[in-house]
């Protein structure tokens, strides 16, 4: 009740005072007030005590009219002026009593908006609440529709459950939790049977946090005197719930997004992981993109690179004696080989061709050297592991050359390819198809030499130049041997210069030197089968005899 | 000297307020006097020499930072504490308050506890 007593009513300058006074003298009254004790406050020094009349206040005298006997109309007035101006004290402490809550709302909003996630939010929320509202203990409980339980992401104060017992009653918890109700417990046996709340809590007070279309869960305080908690707690306890309750729901929603966003970036990195598979991430930075996405029809770049092809000789008589399915497994098996080993050098497959590989090395053309001869010692492995299960074996020619490309997207609008397209593949697979002409197993033209910076590390033999169909320029094609059994190694080193003078007199026509030389190559080394070769043609050259303009040059069919 | 707290506001229901929150001090001798617009405030002011005024900053007639700045800057009525009152988030305004001479800045709606706390700083109560 606020402190109002007669004498601060008349002491300040307000219209009580001068209504009074000029009351007074229309009356022309004699008359003097006092307070309870009869202590002058207003009014005739002169104090007569003729007429007396209290002037009360809800049901108290708070002070006295002493004077004639107009006194009686002075001392309705008073109480009169006396009971508005409780009144209006009384409606102004009320208005003021909102006025905090407006302000503890701004203020909560404000920290509530430093927050987006659900426990930081219940840690603002469970604080502001204890701050506000006397409890030993609070805690927020929410329900988690993912894993269909009750968490407590924040509570403050002593543990108001015991967590060990919770696990086992947590319908009891439960009911306050998703009652979706706010209230004031004062009996709680309930919670004490089922053990999870401690002996000195006395009362508990909780409001439901929710929102349109669910309940959340409850903030929930306790207060260790019995009866402690009023009606005005609990507004403010839902006032708090109120804000509380959407600030969480967006975060929660916040997090799903997140979440969700996250998930389909994963699935779009994983289309991205599996595009590279068949168009290989080369090809697109090579064409200066990032993602397969970007590509376009009619996009193109040059490059110069090193191509190989690689093939099994006779496949076609090979495949006629399996089954589809036999056939299907044992291109699968030679390219599960073959691949891996092309990757390994910093090569990339362009495509499978059937039994054909075409693979690009825009880096360095000793890696598909060293590439070419790794992959035929893979393939001997695997003949040794065939000859054991009495399965058939199989020869590998390959063939490499350097030069300009250009990669590209071909195709119409619906349908694209990732494609190559150059002379320089054209004359990479004719070398490759020439292995079977010169019976060796690698060979690689002096373009990809060019760019070998240490060509001595490698057991090449030159073998002549060869030419395509039509065209001027000729390309010098050498064999390299350093795949050959190790015994074939060693005895092509030791014949290398034999060889190779071989071959001089075999450019320059002069075939009987020619002769000599391989034969003596083809005694000292009897499966040379290249020697063999130029011994043979050498032989047939000298006896039928070569044209004038003969000048050694293969000509390079189609295959 | 009689102890006097001005309160500036166009609104009566917050004059009211703060008058209702500095009730007490009345008892202590603390007479309270109020003006709803700055031009009112800036005679009452001159006239009565109040050692503590709030002041709000938006209203009709003259806004509570011009009268800041005459107080301060212009009459150099360097007893009178002056505290301005503004709407949340016009954050703005703490800047030009400082610029015009406000001794401190709240805003509304206000906290009852800070305005009395504050009260009571300044007159020593």
């Amino acid at each position: 009740m606020p402190r109002l007593t007669l004498k601060h009513i008349l002491s300040k300058k307000n219209d009580t005072e001068a209504l009074m006074h000029s009351l007074i003298n229309e009356m022309k009254a004699h008359v003097s007030i006092t307070d309870e004790k009869h202590n002058y406050l207003s009014g005739n020094k002169e104090i007569i005590t003729q007429h007396e009349h209290p002037i009360k206040l809800q049901e108290e005298i708070i002070g006295w009219v002493k004077g004639d006997e107009k006194s009686n109309y002075v001392a309705s007035l008073l109480t009169l002026l006396m009971q508005k101006e409780f009144e209006r004290k009384n409606l102004g402490n009320e208005v003021l009593t909102l006025y905090q809550e407006v302000n503890m709302v701004f203020n909560f909003s404000d920290k509530l908006a430093q927050a987006i996630d659900p426990v930081s939010i219940a840690e603002i929320t469970v604080n502001e609440a204890m701050h506000l509202i006397r409890a030993t203990s609070g805690v927020v409980v929410l329900w988690d529709e993912n894993n269909k339980q009750l968490q407590i992401p924040a509570t403050v104060g002593e543990d108001l459950f015991s967590k060990k017992n919770l696990a086992s009653h947590a319908d009891v918890l439960l009911k306050i939790g998703l009652s979706g109700q706010s209230d004031i417990m004062n009996d709680l046996t309930a919670l004490r049977d089922a053990g999870i709340i401690d002996a000195k809590i006395q009362t508990v007070i909780y409001a439901a946090l929710k929102v349109k279309h669910r309940i959340m869960g409850a903030i929930i305080l306790a207060g260790d005197k019995p009866m402690q908690y009023a009606a005005s707690d609990l507004k403010f306890l839902t006032t708090l719930a109120l804000q509380s309750s959407s600030a969480i729901e967006s975060a929660l929603l916040y997090e799903k997004n997140i979440r969700e966003a996250l998930e389909r970036e994963e699935a779009i990195r994983r289309v991205y992981e599996v595009t590279a598979k068949f168009v290989p991430y080369e090809f697109i930075g090579s064409l200066g993109y990032k993602v397969i996405t970007d590509v376009k029809l009619g996009d193109q770049v040059e490059k110069n690179v090193t191509v190989l092809f690689t093939d099994i000789r006779d496949y076609t008589s090979l495949s006629e004696q399996m089954t589809p399915e036999e056939n299907f497994q044992f291109v699968s098996s030679y390219n599960e080989r073959m691949g891996p080993i092309i990757r390994k050098h910093k090569g990339f497959i362009n495509q499978y061709l059937g039994d054909a590989i075409m693979a690009l090395f825009p880096e360095s053309a000793e890696a598909s050297l060293i590439a070419a001869i790794e992959m035929q010692r893979n393939i001997h492995a695997f003949n040794a592991l065939q000859k054991t299960k009495n399965l058939p074996t199989i020869k590998m020619g390959i063939g490499m050359h350097t030069g300009p490309l250009i990669m590209g997207i071909t195709g119409d609008k619906d349908r694209l390819d990732a494609t190559t397209i150059s002379d320089t593949v054209n004359t990479a697979s004719r070398i490759e198809s020439l292995t079977k002409h010169y019976k060796a197993s690698i060979l690689l033209s002096e373009k990809t030499l060019q760019q070998i910076q240490h060509p001595e590390n490698f057991h090449l033999r030159y073998l002549g130049k060869v030419q395509v169909k039509g065209r001027h320029s000729s390309i010098g094609i050498y064999e390299c041997f350093g795949s050959d059994e190790e015994e074939q190694v060693i005895k092509k080193d030791e014949t290398l210069a034999l060889f190779n003078e071989g071959i001089h007199h075999y450019l320059n026509k002069s075939f009987t030197g020619a002769i000599k030389c391989f034969l003596s190559v083809t005694e000292i080394n009897t499966e040379d089968s290249t020697a063999q070769f130029f011994l043979d043609h050498s032989m047939r050259c000298l006896q039928k005899g070569v044209p004038e303009n003969w000048s050694g040059v293969v000509e390079m069919i189609n295959k | 000297m009689e102890q006097k707290i001005l309160i500036v506001d166009d609104e009566p229901h917050i004059r009211m307020l703060i008058e209702q929150t500095l009730e007490e001090l009345e008892d202590e001798g603390v007479e309270f006097l109020t003006a709803e617009n700055g031009e009112i405030a800036l005679e009452i002011i001159q006239e009565e020499n109040p050692q503590l005024v709030f002041l709000d900053v938006m209203m009709p007639k003259m806004n509570g930072m011009e009268v800041c700045r005459k107080v301060k800057k212009e009459l150099a009525l360097n007893d009178v504490f002056i505290v301005l009152l503004t709407a949340k988030g016009q954050e703005l305004d703490r800047q030009k308050g400082n610029e015009v001479g406000a001794d401190v800045y709240m805003t509304k709606p206000f906290d009852p506890e800070a305005i009395l706390g504050k009260a009571r700083e300044v007159l020593g109560l």
